[in-house]
């Protein structure tokens, strides 16, 4: 089953997220760590509206690369951004934001990664897209939109400031 | 009665390029007739050789053959037989193996093996001094009663003058020439490769060619003050032609061989630390390979000889500076030269002939086995249409290392007669 | 795209540099961090190979592996002047046997990283190799460059003292000149290499030499070597002539010159106590710098070990 969704769609998904937020922080003692790539994109669109709705966090960008668990599989190890956390993470509330939540790898990536800056107070995670087939027992605080897809299909994530356009197509995968 | 005739076949001799074509008749070793259409009897081996060379039989006067002392490298037996494989049918042997042979028990050692276990005649050079170690003079007189021609170091050249002037003096007295191997020692360093862009380029201390050329300068002067013969081996640079070259102007009694590595390869090809470029002296640059190739047109160089060093794989497979010096060359020499230059209209076969076949044999107190009525049947047959490709199966040699390993090349020896016997056919 | 080892700089291409030096800011970033460790190599063994000895090379790459959570074991080799070749032919057949990921190896004779890296699956680091190369020090000479200079191309980098002899000259020279950096030499003639790029200065003179105006200078250390037949007369002629004295430094200060080192330094010879306290000395620097770009090489390089041969190409999120 092949769905898209469209730049409406993302900015819907983005906003239901920042309301979600907003909502269950309304002291505003919290940091938004966006991660790498796109995961940092949807941080700063949330971090926009929730400047909007009066509520003002600090940033953070998380690069998990060093921390996946599938290094030795790869041909070659991925390219390094680097990580900027601009406030202590000892005590901090931390709200993880990626782009997709798939099996969780990444989320245990980014939390392995966090643990070594500090101990965090908490961390929660907010997602623009949840696809389902978790293999890690991760649950998300806060998602945008719910998408059904097959284990072998490829959710192909577009967004401005990375890719130049807003898109998500999800392409089966025929070889299954 | 033995006989072998050859059909057809294009002789080459040392005195013109004109390759006569004609048959030859050998009976009881000795070439009866040369002449068109001659007839067979029914007990004659016949030999179809239109197309091909028929050239005298090449001689090599600088190999090493490593027995006694470092038989899994190459022994008398497989040497020679690499020989015969090479179009080769006399070899002069270098004196360094272990223990060297610097006496006359030695020299007995060596014919004994020869004797028991090689199909051609093998000539053994003897020590300057004993052990080599440039110490004290070796038992010369008993060596050249024994049929001694050649005295020489080599591996190494002579440190001492003095010693060296008065191995000299001594053995004029005697019918025998000195073959210096040279080099400065405290200009050598690790003794791994040329001074120049590729020492630079791998990072290890060459050696400057200066060093080949100051000792053979020495060896030449203290050769002209004594009235000993001299023999300048394995010669690698431009300047080093030129020494001779000078110095036979000025009525020196010098002769001096290069050798096919020397001519067709520089420093370049050591490529990425690649040993089978590795060898003392080393290669140089392409300017040497124009001026040696000048060198032996012209006649400096008197005579090919081929230095053949064999070597295990284990050994060559060292890192660079370690691995010992040399490469084999008895198997590939006549074909890569022909392939280099005779194919290309660099030289004829006259000039093969003359310096690899006739004057290596005159200066061992030989005669050359030039293709003549009269003369002993001692020649190779050769396509100059055919192919070899130097795999490890066809190598008779028991080492590998020559950069030809697995190379293909034009012309092939298909056949080497020694007197009645055919040494080898294919 | 990646490689199996780092041999030397000559045959890296202008892109690899570039990403390598790159990549060796965010590892350098770790640093400030109280976990200084990353999980990115947990569980591969590193091995050293050392057979000249050294302190500060030896433990900058154990540092650098170790925080990537990699296995470090030193193979414990014959540190003589002397390694026979043929000893280390057989410890490649017992590397062999081991199945490490990484082999990292200093050796006096030039080319034995390569023979190594010939003959196994691990990645090979050349941690030197005679007079021939020391890649890693280059790329952290030239990470260092960069944070002063983050444009190099056109800038002067000026190197005092025995070239012939140094790896590090001979690496940072050309991996410098693959970033656009004019390179120039200084020292003694018997110590400065006729052979080698003739794009490169050769200067036998110091004043000469500070005439051309280098924006940096780089000091390799000098020694006499126990040898029969010494490159120059003594280690005080040297200082004299070639050696950052006090009043030469006055003047380098004065233009703002950069100094660099790849040390141990030797003070009295070739620089004086004030080099060392100087604001735009970037030996320690380079110094930690060092772990930085050695992380970023084990990061960067692929062993063909096994568990490292599967393609696989993207995210599992």
């Amino acid at each position: 089953m092949e769905s898209t969704l469209t730049e409406v769609d993302i900015s819907n998904g983005v906003r239901a997220i920042a309301e979600q937020i907003g909502q269950c922080n309304q002291d505003g003692k919290f940091v938004l760590v966006g991660v790498r790539s796109r995961g940092d994109e949807v941080a700063a669109r949330i971090l926009e509206l929730l400047t909007e709705m009066g509520i003002e966090v600090p940033m953070g960008i998380l690069d998990i690369s060093l921390y996946r668990d599938d290094l030795a599989h790869l041909n070659s190890n991925p390219k390094l951004q680097g990580s900027e956390l601009p406030f202590p993470v000892d005590k901090a509330h931390i709200i993880l934001v990626d782009d997709v939540l798939f099996t969780g790898r990444t989320v245990r990536a980014a939390i392995d990664a966090i643990m070594d800056y500090g101990r965090p107070a908490k961390i929660e995670l907010a997602v623009l897209i949840d696809r389902g087939h978790r293999e890690l027992p991760f649950a998300p605080g806060y998602v945008g939109i719910h998408l059904e897809t097959q284990r072998l299909d490829y959710v192909d994530v577009k967004l401005k400031e990375t890719d130049g356009v807003d898109f998500v197509e999800v392409i089966q995968n025929n070889k299954g | 009665m033995a006989s072998l005739l050859i059909k057809k076949a294009s002789i080459a001799s040392e005195d013109n390029d004109e390759l006569l074509l004609a048959d030859v008749l050998v009976e009881n070793g000795i070439i009866t007739k040369i002449g068109n259409d001659i007839e067979a009897e029914s007990a004659t081996r016949v030999i179809d050789g239109s197309g091909k060379i028929l050239s005298p039989a090449m001689f090599d006067t600088h190999i090493h053959m490593r027995e006694p002392g470092q038989e899994a490298k190459e022994t008398i037996k497989t040497g020679t037989e690499a020989a015969i494989n090479g179009g080769i049918t006399g070899v002069v042997l270098m004196p360094n193996t272990s223990p060297a042979i610097d006496s006359a028990a030695m020299v007995r050692t060596i014919y004994d093996i020869a004797e028991r276990d090689a199909r051609i005649p093998v000539y053994t050079s003897g020590c300057i001094t004993k052990g080599r170690e440039g110490k004290e003079l070796a038992g010369i007189d008993g060596m050249l009663q024994l049929g001694v021609k050649m005295l020489t170091d080599d591996g190494d050249a002579v440190p001492d003058m003095m010693l060296l002037k008065r191995a000299m003096e001594y053995a004029s007295e005697f019918d025998c020439f000195f073959a210096s191997h040279c080099e400065v020692l405290e200009l050598s360093g690790p003794r791994a490769l040329n001074e120049g862009k590729v020492s630079y380029k791998l990072g290890i201390q060459g050696t400057p060619a200066c060093s080949e050329e100051i000792c053979m300068d020495r060896d030449i002067r203290l050769a002209h003050a004594t009235g000993a013969r001299l023999h300048i081996q394995h010669v690698s640079s431009k300047i080093g032609m030129e020494t001779i070259r000078w110095w036979k102007q000025m009525g020196a009694k010098v002769t001096a061989e290069v050798s096919p590595h020397h001519l067709l390869f520089n420093e370049e090809d050591i490529g990425n630390y690649d040993t089978h470029y590795k060898m003392n002296p080393p290669l140089r640059t392409a300017d040497d390979n124009a001026a040696l190739l000048q060198g032996l047109k012209e006649g400096v160089f008197d005579i090919i000889a081929t230095d053949h060093a064999p070597h295990t794989p284990f050994e060559k497979e060292q890192d660079f500076v370690s691995a010992p010096n040399g490469i084999t060359g008895l198997e590939t020499a006549v074909v890569s030269l022909f392939h280099h230059y005779i194919n290309k209209g660099e030289f004829g076969w006259s000039l093969l002939v003359n310096r690899y076949s006739a004057q290596p044999r005159r200066m061992m107190g030989l005669d050359p086995v030039a293709i003549v009525e009269g003369g002993q049947a001692e020649f190779i047959l050769f396509d100059p249409k055919g192919e070899t490709t130097f795999s490890s199966d066809f190598m008779c040699s028991k080492s590998e290392n020559t950069p030809f390993l697995n190379r293909t090349l034009d012309g092939s020896i298909d056949l080497v007669v020694v007197g009645d016997d055919i040494l080898l056919q294919r | 795209m990646t490689r199996k080892d780092l041999l030397d700089i000559e045959s890296l291409r202008r892109e690899e540099i570039e990403h390598l030096l790159d990549q060796a800011a965010p590892f350098k970033e770790l640093f400030t961090r109280s976990v200084k460790k990353v999980p990115a190599l947990k569980g591969k063994s590193v091995l050293t190979l050392f057979y000249e000895p050294s302190t500060r090379t030896l433990s900058s790459f154990e540092v650098a592996a170790k925080r990537l959570s990699a296995d470090v074991t030193t193979f414990d080799v014959p540190h003589s002047s002397v390694v026979k070749g043929e000893s280390v032919r057989d410890t490649i057949a017992t590397l062999q046997a081991m199945r490490t990921d990484y082999i990292i190896v200093r050796n006096q004779m030039a080319g034995i990283p390569l023979a190594i890296a010939r003959a196994t699956k691990a990645s090979v680091i050349n941690a030197g190799d005679g007079a021939h190369s020391h890649p890693t020090q280059a790329l952290l000479d030239g990470f260092t460059f960069k944070e002063v200079f983050p444009e190099p191309a056109g800038k002067k980098l000026l190197i005092i003292g025995d070239i012939l002899h140094s790896r590090v000259a001979r690496s940072t020279s050309t991996l410098m000149r693959k970033l656009g950096v004019e390179v120039a030499w200084l020292g003694p003639g018997s110590l400065v290499p006729k052979h080698g790029p003739s794009e490169i200065k050769r200067f036998t003179n110091y004043d000469e030499a500070m005439k051309w105006a280098p924006d940096a200078v780089y000091l390799l250390r000098i020694q006499m070597e126990r040898q029969s037949a010494p490159f120059f007369p003594s280690l005080r002629e040297y200082t004299k002539l070639y050696g950052i004295t006090q009043e030469r430094f006055k003047h380098i200060a004065d233009q703002g010159t950069y100094i660099m080192h790849p040390g141990p330094v030797n003070r009295g010879v070739e620089l004086c106590d004030e080099v060392m306290e100087y604001q735009r000395c970037l030996i320690d620097q380079q110094v930690e710098n060092g772990i930085a770009t050695r992380m970023a090489v084990l990061y960067w390089l692929k062993p063909h070990t096994a568990g490292n041969d599967s393609l696989i190409e993207e995210d599992t999120n």
